[in-house]
């Protein structure tokens, strides 16, 4: 058999990003794979891809294989934070809560710095 | 545009018809010099075979079936409606990204129409994409031979002058034909404003024996141009696609005059030229002296 068959001992399949490309031009592949395998390493099968630089018509790219993602999550393959972001983003799942803060920090954010620039005089705004 | 509505004596008659396709077929011709022309390919140095007559006419009987599969009519579509459908609004996600996300679903086995093609804004809203957008995004995952994923800039109107001027609208059609949907607006452009360029010059031999013939008589006869083109018949000694033409339109129209007077009398060949001639055109002139010419060389080939 081939040396390269690694078996894990309680180890799962997660759908994650692994990173490729070149220096200043990251390209990422949505990948079933071992949890203890290498970010890049070898994976069981790829579901996707997610080019995160926009293109001459301003859209982030992403293909997702809907039907073999789902054969994964029946099989019981967890999902790493940023794929269920896409995910929800994409619509395929709910939106990830941490999504929704994360759009109401920054928009607390984007108000006190707003106050701040208007109003110096009166220090922290009506921010919780 | 194509006049719409039932006609009083029964539903329209359209493109995929099998009496309105055998007549447009027999009106392409089959001319196996110009079908089987040589395509700019490979180089290869010309094969010679020894054949006896029986092998050389089983051989010209297979050419003439080859030759019907590359004369299969691309088909003639109405404009697609536009896709504004919203799956969901979310507009707390507003400001958190600059740009939109374009989700494809890459599923090997579900036919490309079906595809789910889904853009995310960057106010939230998460909608269907456009047509240009499904088409783009489908040919990035699935390419296809022929087809680029930006539409060349060949297909715009001010481009369209200089090819035709070349007198290469066939292989413009040729490369719309890979390029575009059947329904997509552009194809439809495109196809129109070739169609118009040859009845404007007459020019109608470019597309006889090509696959584009069909769609081109079609055209003419929804808008009722068919003047040059049974001219450039008649000139041509081809009174049966002549025929073949007005039984078309009397298809296709059949509350004119000459329709009914056709059906009536239950004309052929020539006389049914003249009576359509008298009602219905508007060259009256000239298809009178076209026609008078064809009767005279008749007259002289017969006569010596």
């Amino acid at each position: 058999g081939s040396c390269l068959l690694k078996g894990y001992h309680g180890g799962h399949v997660v759908i994650r990003f692994a990173l490729g490309g070149c220096a200043n031009r990251p390209f990422f592949r949505i990948v079933a794979a071992h949890n203890k395998r290498a970010r890049d390493g070898k994976y069981l099968e790829q579901l996707g891809c997610l080019d995160p630089l926009p293109n001459s018509h301003g859209e982030k790219v992403a293909g997702l294989n809907l039907e073999r993602l789902r054969y994964w999550l029946g099989c019981g393959a967890q999902l790493s934070r940023p794929a269920e972001k896409l995910l929800g983003l994409a619509g395929f799942l709910p939106l990830h809560p941490m999504t929704v803060t994360g759009a109401e920090r920054l928009r607390q954010r984007r108000r006190r710095e707003g106050q701040v620039g208007t109003a110096p005089v009166e220090g922290q705004g009506t921010a919780p | 545009g194509e006049p719409a509505g039932p006609s009083p004596t029964g539903p329209r008659p359209a493109f995929t018809d099998e009496a309105v396709q055998a007549l447009l077929y027999k009106m392409t011709g089959i001319d196996l010099h110009k079908v089987f022309r040589p395509v700019q390919k490979e180089l290869k140095p010309p094969q010679y075979k020894l054949m006896t007559e029986a092998q050389l006419q089983e051989a010209t009987r297979k050419a003439i079936e080859e030759a019907k599969e590359k004369l299969v009519m691309p088909p003639v579509l109405d404009e697609r409606e536009p896709i504004d459908d919203v799956l969901a609004e979310d507009k707390f996600l507003e400001g958190t990204e600059t740009t939109k996300y374009v989700f494809t679903d890459l599923t090997y086995s579900t036919p490309h129409r079906e595809r789910f093609i889904v853009v995310r804004e960057p106010n939230g809203v998460l909608r269907k994409a456009t047509w240009e957008e499904r088409d783009r995004m489908i040919q990035i995952f699935f390419p296809k031979e022929g087809r680029r994923v930006i539409p060349p800039v060949l297909f715009k109107d001010e481009h369209l002058g200089n090819v035709f001027q070349q007198d290469r609208h066939e292989d413009l059609l040729n490369r719309c034909i890979a390029q575009f949907e059947p329904d997509s607006p552009d194809y439809i452009r495109v196809h129109h404003r070739t169609y118009d360029d040859i009845d404007k010059h007459a020019k109608y031999d470019l597309l006889r024996s090509t696959r584009h013939f069909g769609g081109m008589v079609w055209y003419l006869v929804n808008r009722r141009r068919t003047d040059g083109l049974l001219i450039d018949m008649i000139n041509r000694d081809l009174l049966d696609d002549a025929t073949s033409l007005i039984t078309l339109y009397h298809m296709l129209h059949p509350e004119c005059q000459s329709a009914k007077e056709a059906k009536e009398a239950k004309l052929q060949g020539i006389d049914l030229i003249k009576v359509f001639v008298k009602t219905e055109s508007q060259k009256e002139g000239y298809i009178q002296l076209a026609l008078q010419a064809y009767e005279e060389a008749m007259a002289t080939s017969t006569a010596s």
